[in-house]
């Protein structure tokens, strides 16, 4: 049985009918990739999954439950660590703070922080320091970081490789893979290498609707779906 | 600590300041040189009580400005009912300290209708019904009909209540006895019926009133978290106990020594205050986080409801607080001399050749100073001061993170609300009682805020300061006159000049620092 599973979702933001009808599947330990062209809605459905945007049909069930009725700090609470696009570091807060704040329980922090470290040495060094001091590399290691503080079984990870250097592209993609042999992933990524490499399964959006899926393997042969919808133009 | 962080001299930290904030250090300095130049006319006597007199009217203006300043930061919301809180607050401490058979008649129907609304979650069910009729107006009824019922409910309980338009039962002749050293009780009332109807009456009564609620914004598990749970239970208990003991609690109450009463009628003005805000901001603000100005709009209307249900309860005419007998004594050994005689019970003591008020200058400012620190301290060190820190840039964040920022943010609410109560207890006794005394206050407060920065909390305390002692300096020179060389007599500000001259700072400040001295650049 998947682990996430969307039917038919679709979300409103205002007067625009941005998410027409998306499916998607997520299956335990899975890493699945959303693919898609800019506008195509793959932010909004994560942000329609965790709470943020209000969901205006169709049902995203998780772990057996459905779970769109939910507020977004109960959905964090079933265990879904969210990476968003812009990062979202608080500048006002310290590396360490930014990584305690996501601490559900008391002691999250202490049971995580040595796996972290191993992940991301930089943010070590860092600890003390403010938010705002960081690089574009080290604000995003941060980010998921901070998503693996809390024992999450699925996190959302929005466009990990946006805007890094290739070296620091390598050291991500590194560390997604060793997160998701013991938590599931759901990742947004327009990069198709990235993509291809990371993940096992792929759900395609197109203006708002979710326009094919399947294994990453069979994708990566099948230059027309490749042509078709995540081509130039 | 690795190289890299390696602490920079002080040479480097001073000249880094000075390429980042260059204008910031000018501004400082400027005011700082103005304000000495501006003591300096006065007679050296005279310094030292205006600076303390400015740092008691920036402590009362602190406690109404940070309030406004943390609500303002975490949830865009500029709450005009501000300064009516600060004022209600001075008006329920006034009312614990003197009348304590009243304040205990009140907790009652007060608890009672708290119980219900701490098990908001439980609601959620029967709101989601109300809200799927589809109209707005389903809710609004229930709130109405919840209101009614609770009032029916309310004229069914005993009160100790005075007579505002009888004089001896005015607020005013309360005054006056006490400074004499006299406490006269009201007759205690009885039940308007059975009381356990009354009870479950107030408790239905406010049950469907938190349905309507609910039903604007009924998503959410329908369970209450346990401390819903514990709150409810703990109220409703406190509630009845009241009820049940309570000629024993008034008893007491007016045998207790006035000074600690006074410290008790703060803490129950802070606390219902605080409460009072948070109920604000569940029923007025949060439906409205997506319209600013409605908010502005409907923040302004309940305050000019407090200031009309303040009239109607406390009378019209202006009053005094009197003040802590600990902090007002006189004859024998008085004044004291220096800071050690603090706690002798005189009214003033003499310090630096100036004679010094104890309640007004020094136990004003010494609260000031401990609230400062201690919300500093809160903000800075505590996990809900990092969520607020956090939510003051990007609330959604925090949430997707599995805070639950909606409590958070009526947690703040309250406990600004609760601040601008303190505030009010504590200027009760040197300003007195008015249903003007808010609005007064709170324009202070935006412009100290403006000053400082709108959403820095040590902004806020710097901008009150600086509001306070401009303001004291110009009633002082309202005294004594300015000798100005092209005038026969000494110019003497009149009294609206001492406003208008924290209006005219705030202009000057802004103009050169359009984010206030300690403001962060709007993003």
């Amino acid at each position: 049985m998947s682990l996430l599973s969307l039917e038919a979702v679709n979300t409103h933001i205002g007067q625009y009918h941005i998410l027409q009808g998306v499916d998607l599947e997520v299956g335990a330990g899975e890493i699945v990739a959303m693919l898609g062209r800019n506008g195509a809605g793959k932010t909004t459905t994560l942000k329609t999954i965790m709470g943020l945007h209000p969901r205006t049909g169709g049902t995203v069930t998780f772990d057996g439950e459905e779970i769109g009725e939910l507020r977004p700090y109960e959905v964090a609470s079933l265990g879904i660590g969210y990476v968003p696009e812009n990062r979202a570091i608080f500048a006002d807060l310290s590396v360490e703070e930014n990584l305690r704040i996501a601490e559900r329980e008391r002691g999250d922090l202490a049971r995580s922080i040595d796996f972290i470290h191993d992940l991301f040495p930089d943010l070590a060094r860092l600890a003390e320091l403010p938010g705002t001091s960081l690089s574009g590399g080290q604000q995003q290691m941060l980010a998921v970081a901070r998503a693996l503080v809390p024992e999450n079984r699925l996190l959302l990870i929005d466009e990990p490789s946006e805007g890094l250097a290739p070296v620091i592209i390598e050291q991500m993609m590194e560390a997604i893979r060793s997160i998701s042999s013991d938590t599931t992933v759901l990742l947004v990524e327009q990069n198709f290498v990235v993509a291809s490499r990371l993940a096992q399964q792929y759900v395609i959006l197109e203006e708002g609707r979710s326009v094919a899926g399947g294994a990453m393997a069979d994708l990566v042969d099948d230059d027309e779906t490749i042509n078709r919808y995540l081509g130039a133009g | 600590m690795t190289t890299a962080t390696a602490k920079p001299s002080l040479g480097d930290r001073w000249s880094k300041a000075w390429t980042r904030d260059r204008r910031r250090i000018i501004v400082a300095a400027v005011v700082a040189a103005l304000l000495v130049i501006g003591l300096g006319g006065l007679d050296p006597e005279d310094w030292f009580v205006t600076i303390m007199r400015g740092l008691a009217t920036g402590a009362i203006t602190f406690l109404v400005a940070s309030g406004l300043s943390l609500i303002l930061g975490l949830m865009d919301v500029l709450n005009l009912a501000h300064g009516e809180l600060f004022m209600l607050g001075a008006y329920l401490g006034w009312t614990a300290y003197i009348r304590p058979d009243t304040t205990v008649d009140l907790l009652a129907p007060i608890l009672i209708t708290i119980a219900p609304f701490a098990l908001w979650a439980l609601w959620r069910p029967l709101g989601r019904k109300v809200a799927a009729l589809g109209s707005r107006w389903a809710g609004w009824l229930l709130v109405a009909v919840g209101l009614g019922g609770w009032w029916w409910a309310w004229r069914l309980f005993p009160l100790a209540i005075w007579d505002p338009s009888v004089y001896a039962e005015s607020p005013i002749t309360f005054s006056l006895a006490f400074d004499i050293g006299t406490l006269v009780p009201l007759p205690a009332g009885t039940f308007g019926g059975p009381a356990l109807i009354a009870v479950l009456a107030m408790l239905v009564a406010a049950s469907i009133a938190a349905v309507g609620l609910v039903s604007f914004n009924p998503t959410g598990s329908p369970r209450p978290s346990a401390k819903g749970i514990g709150a409810s239970i703990v109220a409703l208990a406190a509630g009845l106990s009241i009820l049940a003991w309570r000629e024993g609690l008034v008893e007491g109450l007016f045998a207790m020594n006035p000074t600690l009463r006074f410290f008790l009628a703060g803490i129950v003005s802070v606390i219902v205050i605080s409460a009072i805000g948070a109920g604000v901001e569940v029923a007025l603000i949060r439906p409205l986080y997506d319209r600013p100005i409605y908010q502005l709009m409907i923040t302004l209307g309940f305050g000019f409801i407090l200031i009309e249900l303040v009239r109607e309860v406390w009378g019209r005419p202006e009053f005094t607080m009197p003040k802590p007998p600990a902090f007002n004594g006189i004859g024998e050994g008085c004044p004291g001399q220096g800071i050690g005689d603090l706690f002798s019970g005189c009214s003033t003591i003499e310090m630096f050749g100036a004679r010094i008020r104890t309640y007004n200058e020094l136990f004003i400012v010494g609260i000031g100073i401990i609230v400062l620190v201690g919300v500093s301290l809160l903000i800075k060190r505590t996990r809900i001061g990092m969520v607020i820190r956090a939510g003051v840039q990007d609330r959604h964040m925090v949430e997707a993170l599995g805070v639950n920022v909606r409590v958070v943010f009526m947690g703040v609410f309250a406990m600004g609300a609760g601040l601008a109560a303190l505030g009010g207890v504590l200027a009760g006794p040197s300003i007195g009682l008015s249903p003007e005394m808010g609005g007064r206050l709170l324009l202070s407060a935006l412009i100290a805020l403006a000053i400082g920065g709108l959403t820095s909390f040590p902004g806020a305390a710097v901008g009150a300061v600086l509001v306070g002692i401009l303001q004291q300096i110009i009633i002082r020179y309202g005294q004594t006159g300015i000798p100005l060389p092209w005038l026969e007599e000494p110019f003497k500000p009149s009294p609206p000049l001492v406003p208008a001259s924290t209006v005219l700072l705030m202009i000057v400040i802004l103009l050169v620092l359009p984010n206030g001295l300690l403001g962060k650049a709007e993003h």
